[in-house]
């Protein structure tokens, strides 16, 4: 099965070459059967990458050691589970990984597309060939071949990092890979529809739901990646503006903005370049994503050694890219023409062009300062390097603007919004928001910054729900349908319209949950064995958390338990008012291939906050663990009071609703009557529920 | 409205944004270095180091001394390239899991903080190694032989 998978990797190169030179050649010459090969081409890669898959997957399972790749990521004692997690636990893997799931996507797209959209495929082929191909040399040539051997057999692998065997982290990478590659697809109907010039918006409605597809994945990865490190790094938060972390936010503020401004192609014919644009620029940052990952280009706790070929190949690519989109759209300018102007500052139009600029001018910074040291070593000759606190500052502004946005764009007429539709539509959501602001100052709040977020959350809450209650107790008085009868039939009849307000809810709890960061309480204690802390939450009352002792364990030569050398686990009682509400542990451990040292956290989690206890430290690990002695279980604790974090991962859920109801398939039923009373049409419009036009 | 008012909003837009990235790079960047280049720097300039830096280096081997009871660490950190230079580090805060100071395998770590009176008050400590998510061959030929 191995030398099959290696072999299949050489076999898929020519293919997938044929296929590009066949796609785009067919489309020229307008050879259905050119074109019908290249497409035949697609399912063939797809298998070929797929036995090379299973070859990496197999050579973990047999504990083929004499592989590299087993060698770094693997041992003879790791869990089956995540022997198959190892084709993407590493740079040569994952990149293998990636390609299997642009073959996935492609083979979906050419069969999805075999008897429609055909003006498109021969471009759409060729490109998604093309990218193949670009990964297959990738793997083939710049050192990060899966089934390289290491010239001898060593008796055992180096293991598994032990951060890395984690729930979170077998399903982090995975979806953020599919959310990268679904994106590939929008992308090659962008650039076909650029070769072949059928530039309305038919490119965009046949790429819309995987749009969404991508952006469901990004945004699930980005959550699942910082629920990994919430639970497993054990520092307390969840986001630490690590250049990979910002490298997989960056296509999911873009591919956001490239959601909400294709609306405006949709139903006004505007912005045509810039959603090429957007597109081109998106696909790119999914390169410059995998690329970042693995790469090193960047100090990162996740990247590691430099390999100078492969940043090479990958810029040269993405320097095609960008000049090959830049070209395509200069040539289709005349086009690409807007076929209307905004009319007026107070449209939705306005709202959607503002919340793309903010989004375009978050991912800036974000580039901006992750970049930096490389920027300022280029210019200046001296590294200059910014952290968490540059992000912060310039992201939390940004944020809140976007946030304000997320409620007014779905509120405000299209073209131009009357004062009349203003007050009707913004004033009670504004007292609502002004009210929490209110209620928070009276509880003692002063965060200005958190005072401005939760103010603007309520003020967006309140929006959608009036907008569902305008729409459920419309259908109520029009269809004389129950009200939850009612509210189903809205949501499902235009489930794209509704699914995204649900996403919108969801997005709403997170950045609360953020703002929740301002009243985080941490304190750190040492505690002898059956002393207790106090540890005063915001929410008023006090957690007392008692020391109870330490649960010690140490391998001895006859008796390994797992993979560890010792464990030191301090066990304690959470105490709120003289009744327990949890007993938590954290401990100290070190495993032994890889020998590293790992400290696991203790959570308590209830819908407001998480209490969080951290093993910081030891007084004399050596005496805890081998002598077992108390004297030496003096421990020192990291305790934090974490407000609203769960409410990320509960934005998460919503979010995930959200998306599944807007990507559910079959048509929609659009409706022209009875619900748009609308001043808001025009000639390219889709009409749809304007309930809250005027 | 003509698109030419957008154009206001966009230029609005896009000078608040710089504005932003530019006060908060100069208010919060700090110089990343190598030790040989703090060194030089602080000769230079004795004030250098208070501003905030970042240095990257390896721990010296066995030089990790933790506070009795209380949360302080210190530790030695030398040039990748030139072991003569080096430089204590203070830390009031949780080490990396990563954090190794073992005579086979010390960690490369990235410290940020303020260089004063000849020691580096670490605000952060980053754990970088190549090791800690592959393996070196030499280590993997070590475990075969």
């Amino acid at each position: 099965m191995n030398v099959v998978g290696e072999l299949a990797l050489w076999i898929a190169l020519p293919v997938a070459i044929w296929g590009m030179v066949f796609g785009f050649l067919g489309g020229r010459e307008r050879r259905g059967d050119m074109v019908l090969s290249a497409e035949r081409s697609v399912y063939v890669v797809f298998v070929l990458i797929l036995m090379a898959a299973l070859g990496v997957i197999d050579n973990f399972l047999a504990d083929r050691f004499e592989y590299a790749y087993v060698a770094n990521y693997s041992s003879l004692d790791l869990q089956t589970y995540f022997k198959v997690a190892g084709l993407w636990a590493g740079q040569t893997g994952s990149l293998l990984f990636w390609l299997l799931l642009l073959m996935f996507f492609s083979v979906l797209c050419v069969w999805q597309n075999r008897a429609k959209n055909r003006e498109f495929m021969p471009w759409v082929v060729g490109i998604l060939q093309g990218i193949a191909t670009f990964f297959l040399v990738v793997l083939l040539f710049a050192g990060v071949n899966p089934f390289e051997k290491l010239g001898f057999t060593p008796v055992d692998g180096a293991g598994l990092n032990p951060q890395l065997q984690n729930y979170w982290m077998t399903i982090h990478p995975p979806t953020l890979y599919l959310g990268f590659t679904a994106f590939t697809i929008p992308f090659a109907f962008a650039m076909a529809a650029l070769f072949n010039g059928r530039l309305d918006t038919r490119w965009i409605d046949v790429t819309r739901k995987w749009t969404l597809l991508s952006w469901f994945f990004l945004a699930n990865g980005i959550i699942f990646g910082m629920r990994w490190a919430y639970e497993e790094l054990g520092w307390g938060g969840y986001w630490f503006w690590d250049p990979v972390e910002n490298a997989s936010l960056l296509p999911w503020l873009t591919a956001t903005a490239y959601l909400h401004s294709i609306q405006i192609q949709e139903k006004r014919g505007m912005l045509k370049v810039w959603n090429m644009g957007l597109v081109i620029l998106t696909f790119l940052l999914t390169i410059f994503a995998t690329f970042l990952t693995r790469s090193g280009l960047i100090d990162s706790v996740h990247s590691f050694a430099e390999n100078t070929k492969i940043a090479f190949i990958f810029l040269s690519f993405m320097g095609s890219v960008l000049i090959a989109g830049t070209v395509l759209i200069l040539w289709r300018l005349p086009k690409l023409q807007s076929e209307n102007q905004i009319e007026s500052f107070f449209s939705r139009e306005s709202a959607f062009l503002f919340n793309n600029l903010i989004l375009l001018a978050a991912a800036f910074a974000v580039l901006w300062g992750t970049l930096l040291p490389l920027i300022s070593e280029a210019v200046t000759g001296d590294q200059i390097s910014v952290g968490p606190p540059f992000f912060n500052r310039v992201n939390l502004p940004i944020g809140l603007v976007l946030l304000a946005l997320m409620g007014i764009g779905p509120a405000i007429a299209w073209r131009r919004a009357s004062g009349r539709n203003l007050k009707k539509n913004f004033l009670w959501p504004v007292v609502v928001g002004g009210a929490t602001v209110a209620a928070f100052l009276v509880v003692g709040a002063r965060h200005p910054m958190a005072l401005a977020t939760m103010g603007t959350s309520a003020f967006v809450m309140t929006i959608i729900v009036v907008e569902f209650w305008k729409g459920t107790s419309a259908r109520a008085r029009i269809g004389g349908e129950n009200y939850a009868t009612a509210f189903g039939q809205l949501v499902w009849r235009n489930r794209r319209r509704w699914g995204g307000y649900i996403v919108h809810v969801g997005v709403v709890l997170v950045f609360t949950a953020f703002a929740g960061k301002a009243w985080e309480v941490r304190i750190d204690q040492t505690l002898e064995p059956g002393e207790t802390a106090e540890i005063p939450s915001p929410l008023g009352h006090t957690y007392s958390v008692t020391y109870d002792g330490m649960s010690t364990y140490q391998a001895t030569p006859t008796q390994v338990q797992g993979n560890l050398a010792w464990q030191a686990q301090a066990l304690l009682s959470v105490r709120i008012d003289g009744e327990l509400v949890d007993r938590l542990t954290t401990e100290k451990r070190m495993y032994m291939a890889p020998q590293q040292a790992a400290t696991e956290v203790g959570i308590h989690s209830v819908p407001l906050e998480d209490f969080y206890v951290i093993l910081s430290d030891v007084a004399d690990l050596q005496g805890a663990v081998a002598e077992n002695d108390p004297e030496a279980q003096t421990a020192t604790f990291t305790f934090l009071v974490n407000p609203l974090v769960g409410w990320i991962w509960a934005g998460g859920f919503v979010l995930t609703l959200g998306s599944l109801i807007a990507l559910w398939p079959g048509t929609e039923v659009v409706r022209r009557s009875s619900e748009s009373q609308g001043t808001t049409r025009t000639r390219s419009a889709q009409p749809e529920p304007a309930v809250a036009a005027d | 409205m003509k698109n030419g008012r957008f154009m206001v909003g966009l230029v609005g837009v896009a000078a608040i944004v710089t504005y932003l990235v530019w006060t908060g790079v100069s208010d919060t960047m700090v110089y990343y270095l190598t030790p040989q280049e703090l060194m030089a720097k602080v000769a230079d300039d004795p004030s250098f180091g208070s501003v905030g830096v970042k240095v990257s280096g390896r721990i010296v081997p066995g030089s990790h001394e933790e506070g009795q009871g209380e949360l302080l660490h210190k530790f030695l950190v030398r040039d990748i390239e030139d072991e003569t230079v080096t430089f204590p580090v203070e830390f009031r805060d949780v080490l990396p899991d990563t954090f190794n100071d073992s005579e086979g395998m010390p960690a490369d770590v990235v410290v940020e903080g303020r260089f004063e009176n000849g020691v580096f008050q670490a605000n952060t400590v980053l754990t970088k190694c190549g090791s800690r998510y592959e393996a070196a061959p030499e280590q993997l030929q070590q475990a075969s032989g």
